[in-house]
């Protein structure tokens, strides 16, 4: 029982089969594994944000997750947020704000603003705050993040934006 | 640092997570929302060679209720709880408890019964459990178990639970409508593990008071319970009572503290105080 195992689940939309083993954690098995580098580990403690994901359309630290417990899971991360044409509007928004310097956390933070706009449509700035202080920017960029955060709550109230919802569903 | 080879195994019932630890002895751990157990196996602070995940037995993630308490599985995560999935028995207290554990991230996978396993003296439902009389469930080899959550811990990350035991949930008996109750925890960083905290609940003629985040179990304030009762508006003069019955209380307890974590903890009592009659206490900008 301490040697690999198969998982499968769906990433982004399609299905996955990957040997892990079983104290790998989410985070090693996307990047090291798969190849997927935007969700990236930083404190490895639960403590930046740097490696949120959503299993089953709930944002986690992929970091705190052993992989083999999203065997048969939903796992969507920030390559799988775009419909291929066009990137998510809270991805426009932080572009158009300009709300990061290096770029590190941002993966992280877009993340978590998408799913602080599904559960606080209109938020205000203490909201925006309060939902995103598991994310930490190095650079310092909180002024604009939240000003990006502000502009995508407009355009998704404007329907120009799929929710979370949908792309579950899908 | 990355854990160490581990065996994972995800029974259905209680009693086959019961047999799956018995057989592990020493080296076999449950894992629930694992947002403290990864941490401690990533830094090997926490050797583990097989993990037990409690994640699914399904009548540990459900709560029931009725006219008197509620019962909440071990499963059930904080954010169930911020977002009032869950019904709730404390005019609000536990929402707001649960909303200022940790980040959104963690309270997504993070559960009441995990936090209660682990008795970090600052988890925030160790001393809230206590503050509302609540009863903790647990079952193991010899049978199931209980005892009210302010006996629970006997010191810090020591509880009443046996090695192969599991914690199955959490019974709370229902305030009265017109109790009132204020909490305060001190971080210096929002959402980091608290270095202060203080709870009161007050109902009619009768107050509990709770100090947290100690070097071990909460603290039960019986002297400043008895002032508070008396207590039907926040006055000026108050300030020099409270200080008196809570060192008066701390003296009780036998327990140290440094000049530090006595201000630290008397002004979150304070400000628990003030909120439970009525006044919110100063709002640092952004929390
Ligand atoms: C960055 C960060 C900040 C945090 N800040 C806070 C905070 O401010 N306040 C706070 O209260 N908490 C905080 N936490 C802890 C958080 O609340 C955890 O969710 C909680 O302590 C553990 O719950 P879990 O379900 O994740 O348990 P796990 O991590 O899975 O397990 C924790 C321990 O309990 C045991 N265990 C778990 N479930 C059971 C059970 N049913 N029966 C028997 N044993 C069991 C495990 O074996 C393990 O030893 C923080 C965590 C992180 C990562
Ligand atoms: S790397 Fe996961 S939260 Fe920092
Ligand atoms: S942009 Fe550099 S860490 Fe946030």
């Amino acid at each position: 029982m301490t040697d690999a195992r198969t998982i499968r689940f769906t990433l982004n939309g399609a299905p996955v089969s990957v040997s892990v083993m079983p104290h790998e954690t989410l985070i090693e098995m996307l990047s090291l594994r798969l190849e997927l580098k935007g969700a990236r580990e930083s404190c490895g403690q639960g403590l930046c944000g740097c490696c949120t994901v959503y299993v089953n359309g709930k944002s986690v630290s992929s970091c705190l997750y052993l992989a083999q417990l999203v065997d048969g899971a939903n796992v969507v991360t920030i390559e799988g947020i775009n419909d291929g044409a066009r990137l998510d509007p809270v991805q426009e928004a932080f572009i158009e704000v300009g709300a990061f310097q290096c770029g590190f956390c941002t993966p992280g933070f877009i993340m978590m603003a998408r799913e602080l706009l599904d559960v606080h449509p209109n938020p205000t700035d203490d909201e925006i705050r309060h939902y995103l202080i598991g994310n930490l920017c190095r650079c310092s960029a909180y002024p604009e993040i939240v000003e990006a955060v502000k502009l995508a709550a407009r355009r998704r109230a404007a329907g120009t934006a799929p929710a979370l919802a949908q792309e579950l569903s899908a | 640092m990355k854990p160490g080879a581990l065996a994972y195994f995800k029974p259905t019932t209680v009693t086959e997570a019961i047999g799956l630890l018995v057989d592990g002895g020493m080296d076999a751990k449950v894992i629930a929302g694992g947002q403290s157990l990864v941490p401690m196996l990533n830094l090997r602070m926490v050797a583990a060679e097989r993990l037990v995940d409690v994640g699914g037995i399904a009548e540990m993630k459900q709560w029931s209720a009725d006219d008197r308490e509620v019962w909440i599985g071990a499963c059930v995560t904080h954010d169930q709880i911020q977002i009032g999935e869950v019904a709730d028995p404390s005019n609000g207290l536990m929402p707001k408890v649960a909303s200022k554990i940790a980040y959104q991230a963690v309270r997504n996978r993070g559960t009441i019964g995990g936090s209660l396993s682990l008795a970090d003296p600052a988890a925030d439902w160790l001393t809230t459990t206590a503050a509302l009389g609540a009863t903790i469930e647990w079952e193991g080899p010899d049978g199931k178990k209980s005892c009210p959550a302010d006996e629970f811990v006997f010191a810090a990350y020591t509880t009443q639970l046996d090695i192969s035991d599991v914690l199955t949930g959490v019974r709370i008996p229902r305030l009265p409508p017109d109790a009132t109750w204020g909490t305060y925890k001190l971080c210096r960083k929002a959402g980091e593990f608290a270095h202060a905290m203080a709870m009161v609940i007050s109902a009619g003629a009768r107050s509990r008071a709770f100090l947290g985040a100690t070097d071990g179990a909460p603290i039960r304030l019986m002297h400043t319970e008895t002032l508070v009762a008396d207590f039907r508006n926040w006055e000026s003069g108050h300030t020099a009572l409270v200080s008196q019955a809570l060192e008066a209380d701390i003296a009780d307890s036998g327990r140290e503290f440094t000049d530090i974590q006595l201000w630290q903890s008397r002004t979150c009592l304070l400000r628990s105080i003030q909120m439970s009659l009525g006044f919110q206490p100063i709002k640092p900008e952004g929390v």
